[in-house]
């Protein structure tokens, strides 16, 4: 087997925290504008409404507001949607360097896969929600927001933090 | 009737200013054809190479796709016909000056041969497989003695078919982002380069899947290079064909062509499979679809954005 093949250890996470703090830096110098991943998702919903009911995509009050006027252009030719394609593309990128790349599920040994599944849409539904009450969601509003000096940045930091926190004790099966 | 009577040549409907009768089906079609051209390009050529033994993917198993892909194909430009009835007619002339004429006899001659390439490899693959009658039991035997021939005839018509995709724009010579004779080979390149994905994807031979890679990779390179000259190309023509090439260096379709086309279709691709050639792991299906996207996506954006550009002004 080549040396290569071997899959790499991750790594240290101060130091990923750091170069995603530089990161974020580098990307409010090339925009003019922080990082985001919900935005993405809600622009997908935004495009599937307007292609399903456009009326009343368009006259609803808070996705209506993703649907550009102009019907000949579509809702997903946002910079946060491109972001997101960049952000797959860097994902496989950097898990080919790695050699990490396999089609599988991570969770404990205690729980199967489909409960991991259930469990993540479960949680990742919530989080949709909480994201859009909140304007966005980790990268979008805390991270961003807080590197702006925005209170909201530090309320939703604290409080994505904080919840995940105070309920980590109930989920903990599904990690140990 | 519902004719229509115009009095000056400007501003007709779905003519003028810009042209609107091409839509997504052309793009399919073209896409399907230089896949199917792609194939057959290769299948004949490692059978000519005498190469059947080593490389089973490329010379059998993925021709399978390319009845399916010209029948599908063939549908998506009936369904863009406005009278599909009178499709026949194509074949009631030839017309060497036409590229539509070439397309039309081309497909006429290539459809059947590549079903009958891939028929003649089914009880290779299902050995219970029986051809029921006598005449067709002959007839696999004479395709299976008279494989050379065939695939010299099948290398012919596969790179006309893989041209003709792109000449059937070129011919436009009303459309300045068409009008260009860098498009046959363009379209030829990008067709060698899905057909080359789609037998890497399905090869399991990782000798063969060497060489495909080693193939793919060339022909994005080369490809790279004549998207660079079209653009070239384009930047010292006339005026019109400046604003042509304006609709990609910043205009409406920069985004959609460099990150989907370029990006993702081309150098992604590349780099993942250079990092293949040096020994990390990468599943193959990855490179492949992207290729595959790309050179749909790029077809799609080749058919709306040539009909927006024009000579007028």
């Amino acid at each position: 087997m080549n040396k290569n093949a071997q899959p790499k250890p991750y790594i240290n996470p101060y130091l990923g925290g750091v170069l995603l703090g530089l990161l974020l830096l580098a990307t409010f110098y090339v925009t003019g504008r922080g990082l985001g991943a919900s935005g993405a998702i809600k622009s997908s919903v935004a495009a599937t409404m307007a292609e399903i009911a456009p009326e009343t995509a368009r006259e609803a009050p808070y996705i209506g507001q993703f649907i550009p006027e102009d019907k000949k252009e579509s809702p997903l030719n946002t910079w946060l949607v491109f972001q997101v394609l960049g952000v797959i593309l860097g994902a496989f990128l950097s898990g080919s360097l790695a050699n990490r790349i396999t089609l599988k599920v991570e969770h404990s040994p205690k729980i199967t896969s489909r409960t991991r599944i259930i469990a993540a849409l479960a949680g990742g539904f919530l989080f949709g929600v909480g994201s859009q009450l909140a304007r966005g969601c980790t990268s979008g509003a805390a991270l961003s927001g807080s590197a702006a000096l925005a209170t909201s940045g530090f309320i939703t930091m604290l409080c994505i933090f904080g919840s995940a926190y105070m309920v980590a004790w109930f989920f903990r099966k599904l990690w140990i | 009737m519902n004719e229509e009577l115009f009095i000056s040549g400007r501003d007709i409907p779905h003519i003028d200013p810009n042209l609107e009768i091409w839509h997504w089906p052309i793009a399919l079609y073209l896409f399907l054809g230089g896949l199917a051209a792609g194939i057959l390009f290769f299948a004949a050529l490692y059978t000519i190479r005498g190469q059947e033994k080593e490389l089973p993917t490329a010379v059998k198993w993925a021709t399978f796709i390319v009845p399916f892909a010209l029948i599908i194909g063939l549908i998506a430009l009936i369904i863009d016909l406005k009278h599909p009835l009178y499709a026949w007619q194509l074949y009631m002339t030839i017309r060497i000056e036409s590229p539509m004429s070439w397309g039309a006899w081309t497909l006429l001659a290539v459809t059947p041969l590549s079903m009958i390439w891939a028929a003649s490899y089914i009880r290779e693959l299902w050995p219970k497989f029986d051809w029921r009658f006598e005449i067709l039991r002959k007839f696999e035997a004479w395709v299976q003695k008279n494989r050379l021939p065939l695939a010299w005839i099948m290398i012919v018509l596969a790179v006309i078919l893989g041209i003709y995709t792109g000449i059937l724009l070129s011919a436009f010579n009303a459309r300045p982002l068409w009008n260009t004779s860098i498009l046959g080979p363009l379209f030829l390149v990008s067709g060698l380069s899905t057909g080359a994905a789609t037998i890497m994807w399905m090869s399991k031979n990782e000798q063969e899947q060497a060489l495909f890679r080693r193939i793919d990779l060339l022909l994005i390179v080369i490809e790279l290079f004549f998207i660079i000259h079209l653009f070239m190309g384009f930047l010292a023509g006339s005026q019109v064909k400046i604003e042509a090439a304006k609709l990609f260096l910043g205009g409406e379709f920069t985004a959609p062509f460099w990150i989907f086309v370029v990006i993702i279709g081309l150098v992604f691709p590349a780099i993942l499979e250079i990092l293949e050639m040096r020994g990390r792991k990468i599943p193959v299906s990855i490179p492949a679809i992207c290729i595959l996207i790309g050179g749909l996506i790029f077809r799609i954006i080749m058919v709306e954005a040539g009909q927006i550009t024009r000579f007028l002004y």
